[in-house]
C-alpha cells in the first residue's frame, strides 16, 4: 500500500468519525440542517461516481433524486394526519379532496382519474422499495438505450438534461395526482420498527450519517474492484477498451445505475429530513448545482465531492443568515465555480492530493539524503 | 390551420434567433456557452435601460444591444473561454458560473445596491418595454388575423439568418470560421489566426443573442432569470439540427417550433414543451450527430 492510498483511507476514516461526532456540538436546528447537507454529500458521491469515474456528465441527476423523493413522500403523505380522518376508510391526500369534482367518491381508488396509482403506497414499505427501484429502473432503461447506441460525452448530458425537464413538466401538469408546483407537503413521519424518525431528531441524523458512511465505503470499494478499474479505463479511452474486448456498455450501465440508485436513496433521506418533495428537485439549476458541488470538491474523488457538497452548503447557510449577503452569495458561488474550473480542475481533493504528494516527495528526498549521508559515512569509515 | 402554422412559425423563429448564436459558437469553437441565455437577458435590459436613460426607442436599441452584448461576449471569451478550448464539458460548467454571475450582477445592480445606490431599470423586479405603435395590433393575411409583432420577429430572424449565412459562406472571415470548424489546428497551420477569429465569432454570437433579447423584451417581461430556459431551448435546437450546420439549425428550429405550436393549441403549453423535449431525446438517440451534419475529418 502506498503512502498516498494510506492517507486516502485515513481521510475517509476521519470524515466518517467526524460526521458521527458532529451532533455533540450542535443544537436541534443545526442537526436538521446538517442532516440535509449530508444528503447533499451523498449526491456528491453519486455525481462523482458517474462523472469522475465513468466520465458521464449527467445533467439530470435530479431526476433520480426527485424520483426517490416522490416515491417515499407519497407513502408518507398517506400517513399524515391531513390524509386521514377525511370521512373515508382509506387515507386520501388533502389536495385531492380540494380539487375533487363535486360528487366524486372520497376514496383513494377513484377520487380522480389515476388516483388508484396511489393505492399501493398505503404501505410505507412499498414507497421505500419504489424509492430505489424507480430510479434504478429509469437509469437502466435510459442507459440501455444511450450506451448501446454508443452515445457519449455532451450528447448524454443533453439527453439527461432534456429528460429531467420533461419529467418535471409532466409532474407539474399531472396536478390532480402530484399537487403540481406545490409538491407534496405536510407529510407523516417515517416509522421503522416502532421508531419514529423526527426530522429534527438525532435518529434521523444518524440514519443519514450511517447511510452516507456506508455509501461512501461501498462506492470506494466498488471503484477499486476490477470492474471499477475497467470503468476508469473506459473514461480515459473508450475505443481502446472496446478493442481489448471488454463490453463497454455493460460497465457504463452498471455504474450509471448504481449512481442513480444512490441519488434515489438520497432523495428518500432528504424527504425524511426536509419533510417535503417538490418539482424544484427536477429544476435544471438543481441538477447543475449538484455538479458544481462535485466539481468544487473534486470530481474524481468520491470523498472530495462529498465534502465539497457539504462544505458549500454549510458556508451558504452561514453566510445567508445576513440578509444583505444572501443574494451576493450566489454571485460568489458563480465566481468560485469559474475559478475552480479554470485553476483547480481537480477541485479541493486535487489540491489536497497535490499537497500530500509534495509532502511525500519531500519526506522521500529527506530519507534519500539521509541514507546518502549514512552511506558516505560508512564509506569513509571503510577507507583506511 | 393557417393560424396554427403561423404560431409555430413565430415560436420557431424565436427559437432560431436564440439558437443562431449558439450554432456558430458551439459549431465553430466547441464551446457550450451556458451564458448565452444571459446575453439574451442583457440585450433585453439594454433595451430597458436605453429607454430610461437615453430615451432611445425600441428600434434604435437593436444596434445598441448588439454592440453591448458583443462586447460582453468578447470579454468572456478573452478572460475565461479562451483557456478552455478542447475541454467541452468544462466550458459548459465555467459558462454556467458566468451565467449565475451575470444574473446576480443585474439583480444586485452591479453590487451598487449594497452601498444604497439604485440604478433605475435594474434590480430584481420585472421590467416592461413599450413597442412602437406601428408594430402592435394585427393585420389580415389570407383571411386570418396575424399579429404584427410576431410578423416583425419572423422578419428580423430571417434577415439575421441571411446575414449570418452571408458572413459564413461569402466572406473571408466566414471561410476562416468554417476552416476552424473542420479542423482548428490545420486552419492555424494554413495561417488562420484562430484566436482572433474565435474571439470575433464569440462576440458575433453573443451580439445575435443580444438582438434576440431586444425582440424578447417586446412581448415578455424582462427579469434577471429570463435567460435560463432559453439557453436550454437553444441547445436543443442546435443539437437536433446538427452541430455546425446553419441549415440544420433553421430546419430544427422550424420543426420544434411547429411541434410546440400545434401541440400547445391542442392541449396546453406545459405538455407542448414536454412533447418537444421527448422529440428531442428521440432524435438524439436515433441520430446523435443531428439531422444535418457534415462528415468530420
Amino acid at each position: 500500500m502506498t503512502i498516498q492510498r494510506r492517507l486516502d483511507y485515513l481521510c475517509y476514516a476521519i470524515f466518517i468519525v467526524a460526521i458521527l461526532l458532529v451532533p455533540l456540538l450542535l443544537g436541534d436546528f443545526w442537526i436538521n440542517r446538517m442532516s440535509k447537507f449530508l444528503v447533499y454529500g451523498m449526491l456528491g458521491v453519486a455525481v462523482s461516481l458517474c462523472w469522475g469515474y465513468a466520465g458521464i456528465l449527467n445533467l439530470g441527476q435530479g431526476l433520480f433524486f426527485g424520483a426517490g423523493a416522490y416515491m417515499l413522500a407519497m407513502s408518507l403523505k398517506l400517513l399524515s394526519n391531513t390524509s386521514m380522518q377525511q370521512g373515508s376508510d382509506t387515507p386520501v391526500p388533502d389536495f385531492m379532496l380540494w380539487n375533487a369534482q363535486p360528487g366524486a367518491p372520497t376514496e383513494l381508488c377513484c377520487i380522480n382519474h389515476g388516483s388508484w396509482l396511489w393505492l399501493p403506497f398505503q404501505s410505507q414499505w412499498f414507497g421505500i422499495l419504489m424509492g430505489i427501484l424507480l430510479p434504478v429502473t429509469l437509469a437502466l432503461i435510459l442507459g440501455l438505450i444511450v450506451f448501446r447506441k454508443r452515445i457519449a460525452g455532451v450528447f448524454v448530458s443533453i439527453i439527461t438534461l432534456a429528460l429531467v425537464l420533461l419529467v418535471r413538466l409532466v409532474l407539474i401538469d399531472a396536478q390532480p395526482l402530484t399537487n403540481g408546483f406545490n409538491g407534496l407537503t405536510d407529510l407523516g413521519t417515517l416509522t421503522i420498527l416502532g421508531y419514529q424518525f423526527d426530522a429534527y431528531g438525532l435518529g434521523t441524523y444518524y440514519l443519514i450519517a450511517v447511510s452516507l458512511a456506508l455509501v461512501l465505503i461501498g462506492a470506494r470499494m466498488l471503484v477499486e474492484t476490477r470492474a471499477g478499474l475497467i470503468l476508469q479505463a473506459i473514461r480515459d479511452d473508450q475505443n481502446r477498451v472496446r478493442y481489448l474486448g471488454f463490453d463497454v456498455p455493460v460497465y457504463q450501465l452498471f455504474f450509471f445505475t448504481v449512481s442513480a440508485g444512490i441519488a434515489g436513496y438520497a432523495g428518500m433521506l432528504y424527504v425524511v429530513a426536509a419533510e417535503f418533495a417538490s418539482p424544484t428537485f427536477m429544476d435544471l439549476a438543481y441538477s447543475i448545482t449538484m455538479v458544481v458541488w462535485a466539481a468544487v470538491g473534486g470530481r474524481a474523488s468520491l470523498l472530495g465531492a462529498c465534502i465539497g457538497a457539504i462544505l458549500i452548503n454549510i458556508v451558504a447557510a452561514t453566510v445567508s443568515e445576513t440578509q444583505s449577503f444572501m443574494e451576493a452569495w450566489k454571485a460568489v458561488i458563480g465566481l468560485v465555480f469559474v475559478l475552480v474550473v479554470l485553476y483547480l480542475p481537480r477541485g479541493l481533493a486535487g489540491l489536497a492530493s497535490d499537497i500530500g504528494e509534495r509532502i511525500e516527495a519531500r519526506a522521500a528526498a529527506r530519507a534519500a539524503t539521509g541514507s546518502q549521508a549514512a552511506a558516505m559515512v560508512a564509506a569513509s569509515r571503510r577507507a583506511p | 390551420m393557417l393560424e396554427i402554422i403561423f404560431i409555430g412559425l413565430s415560436v420557431g423563429s424565436i427559437l432560431l434567433l436564440v439558437a443562431l448564436g449558439l450554432a456558430i459558437t458551439y459549431g465553430a469553437m466547441g464551446v457550450i456557452n451556458m451564458a448565452h441565455g444571459e446575453m439574451v437577458m442583457l440585450g433585453a435590459y439594454t433595451t430597458v435601460m436605453a429607454g430610461i436613460w437615453l430615451h432611445l426607442g425600441f428600434l434604435a436599441s437593436i444596434p445598441l444591444a448588439f454592440v453591448v452584448t458583443a462586447l460582453v461576449g468578447l470579454a468572456i471569451e478573452r478572460v475565461v473561454v479562451r483557456r478552455l478550448y478542447g475541454r467541452l464539458l468544462d466550458t459548459l460548467l465555467a459558462t454556467w458560473g458566468i451565467a449565475i454571475l451575470l444574473q446576480q450582477a443585474v439583480r444586485l445592480e452591479f453590487g451598487l445596491s449594497f452601498f444604497g445606490k439604485h440604478i433605475r431599470g435594474l434590480g430584481p423586479g420585472l421590467q416592461n418595454v413599450t413597442v412602437p405603435p406601428a408594430l402592435t395590433g394585427a393585420i389580415m393575411v389570407g383571411g386570418e388575423d396575424v399579429n404584427v409583432y410576431r410578423l416583425f420577429i419572423i422578419g428580423v430572424t430571417a434577415a439575421l439568418t441571411a446575414l449570418t449565412w452571408f458572413i459564413m459562406y461569402r466572406t473571408d472571415i466566414g471561410i476562416q470560421v468554417r476552416a476552424i470548424m473542420r479542423n482548428p489546428r490545420m486552419a492555424a497551420a494554413c495561417g488562420v489566426n484562430v484566436q482572433r477569429i474565435n474571439a470575433l465569432t464569440f462576440a458575433y454570437g453573443s451580439g445575435l443573442a443580444g438582438i434576440a433579447g431586444v425582440m424578447m423584451s417586446g412581448f415578455k417581461t424582462v427579469f434577471p432569470d429570463m435567460g435560463t430556459s432559453m439557453v436550454v431551448d437553444g441547445f436543443l435546437v442546435v443539437v437536433v439540427g446538427g452541430v455546425g450546420s446553419l441549415l440544420g439549425a433553421v430546419f430544427s428550429a422550424g420543426l420544434l417550433g411547429q411541434v410546440d405550436g400545434s401541440v400547445a393549441s391542442l392541449t396546453n403549453d406545459v405538455l407542448a414543451r414536454a412533447v418537444v423535449f421527448g422529440l428531442v431525446i428521440l432524435i438524439i438517440v436515433i441520430r446523435p450527430t443531428g439531422l444535418f451534419s457534415f462528415k468530420g475529418r
